[in-house]
């Protein structure tokens, strides 16, 4: 399990984190999400060493991360950072020799992975001579290429085509199965959505929201419905109903929906009554919404 | 599986890396025979030249053929090698005019005149010189009865020196200069290589990813090792063509002495790519673009050339100037001056030894705070680092060398 515990981090007199905390867990693919600025690339890069916590500490398995722990740990920093004038294959076994892998290891691991995300042909070609695209998966390939105990990804998926977004997903999801845990920043909610175990929500520096999509639905213990049939204004006295907005009806916690749905029968006749699961973007606005206003 | 990584292989990973991308790359081949071409140029040239100052020729016409045995005499004794040929006045000038003629002595005694076409060599002027005042001396010495011979022998002067002259005094020099100038070349280039490659990976972003794997210290330490052999491999290859060259032609009568200027400036180069490399790094890695670093390194250029240009003026007329033997001392300017007093035979190998000493000394100390401009700069894009952000404490900076030794207390 990868801990980051109360990491703290001032530049200057912005205070980038503040005491941030959270876990991933082997096998778990963890949606890192939160505006522009908001602390996910400083996170990420008090992960790596890039930078260094005021306080605070990343731990892996029990054992705080030292440079050797890092070299097991695959990057992919926010700063897409290639030789552009170094060949393909050449820089992708000098980054596997730096994780320490041996040469023979090293020319193998960079076939297996530049094969699998389609760019096994331009091995001998300047990286500056590639499309952005396929730069984008030479950079997956160096974050892979040492089979990395853990996957620590900035926006690896922003400028991508959505071929290149499958096999992004596919390969980081293959990698959580083999017991790795993944962490991955975006701004693609929906992407996140589906394709992750846990989310963290980060705003202003500090963690306001760690979990699953349905862990942070029920964030407050509230529940919301959707019913369709009964005149408007049925729903304005009945107890437990905290908001209505159209035909959507906001529960407080505890609050039992039979009750609910006997009223809005007394009401008139329901044609429906569903339950309303927010997806991420809305939960998101939410969170930041109450995180700023905390 | 990835094994655990001493912090030497990584630093010889790196350069490694440096070293091959260089040695494959266009621009060392071009360097080679750019800098083959220009020390051919420059013995070609001087060749031309010195074939060109021997040999003056003189016309002398019916008036003043007379002179011919003593102005003979007066070049033998002046060691010129003075060709003389009897013309008539008028062909004489046309030949002055056109070049092949140094000059026509014409007129008579009493009123002798030396034509050139718009300058007169000076040591032809000094032989004519003496040729015509010693006729004039005999003439009056005859008259007053006094043995012209006799006399000469009387006031006779015999020069000699405590040391006895050094008969390569010439080669000598020209392995000064040719040190001096592989040194410059090989210092001021790999130098602005280093710079050049620090800013490559901080443009490129490149660095981020390396130092999730590496240390600060140990990139900036491969690419210096890994440049500064290839410079040193580059400083191999001239030497080795030019002393066979050397040799082959005939340039070269001591081997010896080439031999050991080739070591002094190996040694020489050594200690200035280090102390140089580290200060082109530190400056690299303050400004984020390559167009940005001309500017900063142009004073480190300026360092490098004062003393070369000292040595080039100093010390070929003047091997034992004092200026020159202080500075020979001085971190910063020993590499160029100390090899070039070692080449002139004026500066003993412990004289070299000592300067030697205490350029490691600022060698040691200028690594120390370059390394820490360095680690403190390498990750910050944008606007030039400050020098007073640049030089601080390397654990307040973004980039904490060791962020695991904080981050786990």
């Amino acid at each position: 399990m990868l801990d980051i515990r109360g990491v703290s981090k001032r530049f200057g007199r912005v205070h980038a984190l503040d005491d941030v905390s959270f876990s991933v867990r082997p096998g778990e693919v963890f949606g890192f999400v939160g505006s522009n600025g908001a602390g996910k690339t400083t996170t990420m890069r008090i992960v790596l060493g890039v930078l260094s916590a005021d306080a605070g500490d990343v731990v892996w398995q029990g054992r705080p991360v030292d440079a050797e722990v890092r070299r097991r740990i695959g990057y992919m920093p926010e700063e897409r950072g290639l030789y552009p004038k170094m060949k393909v294959g050449d820089q992708l076994t000098y980054l596997a020799r730096l994780h320490g892998l041996p040469a023979a290891e090293a020319g193998a691991a960079v076939q297996r992975w530049t094969e699998l995300l389609d760019v096994g042909h331009r091995l001998g070609d300047e990286v500056q001579k590639l499309s952005l695209g396929n730069q984008q998966r030479v950079q997956l390939a160096a974050a892979l290429v040492h089979d990395p105990e853990v996957l620590v990804l900035d926006e690896p998926f922003s400028g991508l085509d959505p071929t290149a977004v499958e096999v992004m997903s596919g390969v980081l999801r293959r990698k959580a199965d083999a017991g790795v845990p993944v962490i991955f920043s975006s701004h693609q909610l929906e992407l996140v959505e589906r394709l992750c175990d846990r989310i963290g929500i980060i705003a202003g520096g500090r963690m306001v929201a760690v979990g699953s999509v349905a862990e942070l639905r029920e964030r407050d213990g509230s529940t919301a419905f959707d019913v369709q049939g009964p005149p408007a204004g049925w729903a304005a006295d009945v107890p437990g109903v905290l908001s209505v907005d159209g035909t959507r009806v906001r529960l407080a916690p505890g609050t039992d929906d039979q009750q609910v749905l006997k009223a809005a029968l007394a009401a008139g006749p329901v044609h429906e009554f569903r339950r309303w699961r927010p997806p991420l973007t809305e939960l998101y606005r939410d969170v930041v919404k109450s995180g700023a206003s905390a | 599986m990835s094994a655990p990584l001493s912090a030497n292989q990584a630093l010889l990973l790196v350069a490694r890396r440096e070293f091959t991308t260089q040695v494959r790359s266009r621009s060392f081949v071009i360097g080679l025979l750019v800098t083959l071409g220009l020390f051919g140029g420059i013995a070609l040239l001087g060749g031309f030249i010195a074939g060109q100052s021997s040999n003056p020729s003189l016309g002398v016409t019916p008036e003043t053929v007379s002179l011919q045995p003593a102005i003979e005499a007066a070049a033998a004794t002046q060691d010129v090698a003075l060709r003389i040929e009897p013309v008539d006045d008028g062909p004489g000038r046309e030949r002055v005019d056109t070049g092949d003629l140094d000059a026509l002595l014409t007129g008579s005694a009493g009123g002798y005149e030396l034509l050139g076409r718009d300058t007169v060599d000076t040591q032809l002027q000094a032989v004519v010189g003496t040729a015509v005042q010693q006729q004039a001396l005999a003439g009056a010495l005859a008259e007053s009865g006094v043995d012209a011979a006799q006399l000469a022998q009387q006031s006779q002067v015999a020069v000699d020196t405590l040391v006895p002259a050094d008969p390569n005094r010439g080669e000598q020099l020209a392995l000064a200069i040719i040190g001096t100038v592989l040194l410059f070349i090989s210092l001021s280039g790999y130098g602005q290589l280093v710079a050049t490659g620090v800013v490559e990976e901080k443009q490129s972003r490149v660095v981020e990813l390396l130092l999730a794997t590496i240390k600060p210290w140990q990139l900036l330490a491969g690419k210096v090792l890994g440049l500064g052999a290839v410079g040193l491999l580059q400083l191999v290859i001239l030497g080795v063509i030019g002393t066979v060259a050397a040799a082959v032609g005939g340039l070269l009568t001591v081997p010896g002495a080439a031999a050991g200027m080739f070591a002094m400036v190996v040694l020489w180069y050594l200690i200035g790519f280090f102390l140089f490399a580290a200060l082109y790094a530190a400056i690299g890695s303050t400004v984020s673009r390559q167009e940005e670093l001309n500017s900063v390194v142009t004073p480190l250029i300026f360092v490098l050339m004062i003393p070369f240009i000292l040595v080039v003026n100093l010390l070929p007329n003047d091997p034992r100037n004092e200026l020159a033997a202080v500075l020979s001392f001085v971190p910063f300017l020993s590499q160029t001056v100390m090899p070039a007093r070692y080449a002139l035979g004026v500066a003993p190998l412990w004289e070299v030894g000592v300067s030697a000493l205490i350029a490691l000394v600022a060698v040691v100390v200028v690594v120390r705070v370059a390394g820490r401009v360095y680690e403190n700069s390498i990750l910050r894009t944008g606007a030039r680092v400050g020098l007073r952000e640049a030089l601080g404490r390397p654990a307040a900076g973004p980039a904490d060398p060791q962020p695991s030794t904080r981050s786990s207390a």
